[in-house]
């Protein structure tokens, strides 16, 4: 007799999606539960990208489906959109408005209860209290990637998705990203993060996986892997899934 | 291996009927016009314009008509069919109005002076003919011919459901003037172009159903030959 | 945690709109002056000195509707570009929020935007061709309130398909003028009696049908701007 799996965080089962021709994510089964750090791994053009799109709603899958907490996209897409918080390489951000316009904007599109000391909050937790009141147009870009994280917690979101969000940052602002979403992990969040970072992804997460050709190559857990010698693990699979 | 559109190879084979049957109707069509109707008594020979360009008018609606039904067909089930039979009534319909609009000024000039005139139907016609162009080039334009495929549904709805109204305002605009291009109503027509006219009309809906139907299987083949070349590639 | 619900995001989003273009005035001034210089380009095509010979009402509308067609081609394109430059549009997207509402507040943004783009321009008509717009006034406001809703509601979906296959105003303009041909030539109809050269046609028909046109397309685009957004 089989025991009912625990809800995950999320759950996908043969989820595809197809562009015309391309498939770029091919038939992905995925289990993430609560609390789990994620790393998602692979060449351009895998389907990382597209798989976030995915699970983030912002894409209809062609085949497939998929749960979030338990809830499904079609019928409890609004209470979906609640839970999730996005991170991407773009900002998302409105450059002539300020880092707090920005910040009470997103927090009352969301519902936020008490939306100015929420966005008062989070500045202070990405070390940008003091620079509420600039535009976020003059910002480095490794404080809009700080205003953007505190744009994806907003509304405090069960499960982040992070797309490449250290592209662009100069080694410093990598590091308090870093240090950031570590301090998030400690929340009971469920995070799912892309990287091109091989060695930082490892740091950041509990699993990781490798996509390629839009299905999955290669994953494992994080603490039994060696961060230096996870390159050549990488492109290992890489080539066995070629094959 | 899923086929991205299936390809029904056997309705292939209304090809050639359809064909012939055409071919068959316009060569009697283009006979009785040339051969058998009289000249009209006031304009003379160009009226004989006539029974292509009205029939080429009520196609070109006609084709709006399902452009209409494949843009929301497309919207409601996401069959790529439906996208294929909006584009196809699209771009037919495109060429039906092209063939209103050049041969009107060539009717209108000889028979009334003057090439022509912002009159009800012929300017619903061009504002027809400009809704038309916008469609496809929403479609050139789209990063893929899915999102294409979904925008310019919408602008065909948009388009489709414009066309009456536009046609009331314009018939508004000009006021009640006597219409000038108006054809002589059934009861004007002379038996012998009476005939003419008659089998002018379901010639030129097979000809309208004859081009449909291939430019529907050559999206469908399109769309497959993508398919085939994408995985050829990624191999 | 609440729902927020249509009002209030459409409140939210025209008010963001509007916000942005008070701090920049970025939309304003670029509709503002293209509409001047497209005005001095008029003069010079139609010779407008005749006006007064031909009567207000002969070219006057044409002239008003057209530049405010223009300048609003500009302003509705602006609307959705803005939200290109960091995807903005995406986030807006990912937010639990009903998509209608969101395409609500994006017009009503862009109906206050033109509305005051024609506060300016109006009485500038009015000065250059020597018409006496107080005697008018509440009956010209209403007209133009009336065209510019139904404007903006075609514009502001036609534009964001516009700005999603890549393209600004060129392809706004293609898509949008000959689906508004109806509203132009009321506009141009209406404007005409009110300036007293028109002979009085049957105005009531042109608004009814106006009026029709805007429940139909704010109707239509509110229930397709999902479509055109989604990725």
């Amino acid at each position: 007799m089989e025991r009912e799996p625990p809800a995950n965080a999320i759950r996908a089962r043969g989820l595809t999606r197809q562009f015309a021709s391309r498939r770029a994510v091919d038939g992905i089964d995925l289990d993430v539960p609560r609390g789990q750090a994620l790393a998602l791994f692979g060449p351009n053009g895998a389907g990382k990208s597209t798989l976030i799109q995915l699970l983030t709603l912002q894409l209809r899958p062609t085949r497939g489906s998929f749960t979030i907490d338990g809830l499904e996209p079609r019928r409890d897409g609004v209470a979906l959109r609640r839970r999730l918080g996005v991170l991407s390489h773009q900002s998302f951000l409105y450059d002539d408005l300020t880092a707090a316009e920005n910040l009470e904007f997103f927090a009352r599109l969301y519902g936020v209860d008490d939306p100015r000391s929420r966005c008062r909050e989070l500045l202070d937790l990405v070390d940008l209290g003091n620079r509420g009141d600039d535009r976020v147009g003059s910002f480095s870009r490794g404080m809009q990637q700080r205003v953007a994280l505190a744009r994806a917690l907003v509304h405090d979101p069960a499960i982040l998705f992070l797309d490449e969000p250290f592209t662009g940052l100069d080694p410093d602002a990598s590091r308090k990203l870093c240090a950031t979403l570590n301090r998030l992990r400690g929340d009971a969040r469920t995070l799912l993060l892309v990287s091109h970072d091989l060695a930082q992804g490892i740091e950041l997460s509990d699993r990781w996986i490798i996509l390629r050709s839009g299905r999955i190559a290669a994953d494992g857990v994080s603490a039994e892997t060696d961060a230096a010698s996870f390159e050549s693990v990488y492109f290992d699979s890489l080539r066995r899934a070629r094959a | 291996m899923v086929d991205p559109v299936p390809v029904n190879h056997r309705s292939g084979f209304w090809f050639w009927p359809l064909w012939t049957l055409t071919t068959a109707g316009m060569a009697v069509a283009i006979g009785l016009v040339f051969l058998y109707v009289p000249d009209e008594r006031v304009m003379g020979a160009v009226q004989r314009i006539f029974y292509f360009h009205v029939p080429a008018a009520i196609v070109a609606f006609f084709g709006v008509f399902l452009l209409l039904a494949g843009s929301i067909g497309y919207l409601w089930t996401r069959d790529r069919r439906w996208d294929h039979l909006a584009l196809a009534s699209t771009e037919v319909a495109l060429l039906f109005c092209t063939i209103v609009l050049v041969t009107g000024p060539l009717w209108a000039k000889p028979a009334w002076g003057v090439w022509w005139t912002w009159e009800a139907k012929i300017t619903t016609t061009l504002i027809l003919w400009l809704l038309l162009l916008g469609c496809l080039m929403v479609r050139r334009y789209a990063e893929s011919r899915e999102v294409g495929a979904r925008l310019a549904s919408i602008v065909g709805i948009f388009s489709a459901a414009d066309v009456y109204i536009i046609y009331k305002a314009t018939v508004w605009w000009r006021g009640q003037h006597p219409v000038v291009f108006a054809p002589d109503k059934a009861g004007g027509l002379a038996p012998k172009m009476m005939h003419a006219f008659l089998t002018c009309m379901p010639v030129f809906f097979l000809l309208f159903a004859l081009l449909i139907f291939v430019r529907y299987r050559l999206a469908c083949l399109e769309d497959r030959a993508e398919a085939v070349l994408d995985r050829a590639l990624e191999n | 945690m609440s729902e927020t619900g249509f009002i209030a995001t459409c409140r939210l989003v025209a008010g963001k709109d509007l916000h942005l273009e008070w701090r920049t005035w970025d939309t304003s001034t670029s509709s503002l002056v293209f509409s001047l210089v497209v005005l001095v380009i008029f003069n010079f095509a139609f010779d407008l000195a005749t006006v007064r010979e031909l009567g207000v009402g002969r070219l006057v509308p044409g002239v008003l509707w057209s530049v405010i067609a223009f300048a609003a081609v500009i302003g509705m394109t602006r609307s959705f570009q803005l939200e290109q430059r960091h995807e903005t549009l995406s986030a807006l997207l990912l937010s639990p929020c009903d998509r209608s509402a969101i395409f609500f507040g994006k017009f009503v943004a862009n109906l206050v935007k033109i509305l005051t783009l024609e506060l300016i321009l109006v009485p500038l008509t009015a000065v250059l061709f020597d018409y006496d717009l107080l005697a008018v006034l509440w009956r010209m406001a209403g007209l133009l309130l009336l065209h510019t809703i139904g404007l903006t509601a075609l514009g502001t979906l036609f534009a964001a398909i516009a700005v999603r296959v890549g393209r600004g105003e060129a392809l706004l303009a293609t898509l949008l003028f000959p689906a508004s041909t109806p509203l132009f030539i009321s506009a141009v109809k209406t404007t005409g009696v009110l300036l007293g050269t028109e002979s009085t046609t049957s105005v009531a028909d042109w608004l009814t049908l106006t009026a029709g046109f805007d429940l139909l397309y704010v109707f239509l685009a509110l229930l397709t701007f999902e479509v055109v957004v989604e990725r």
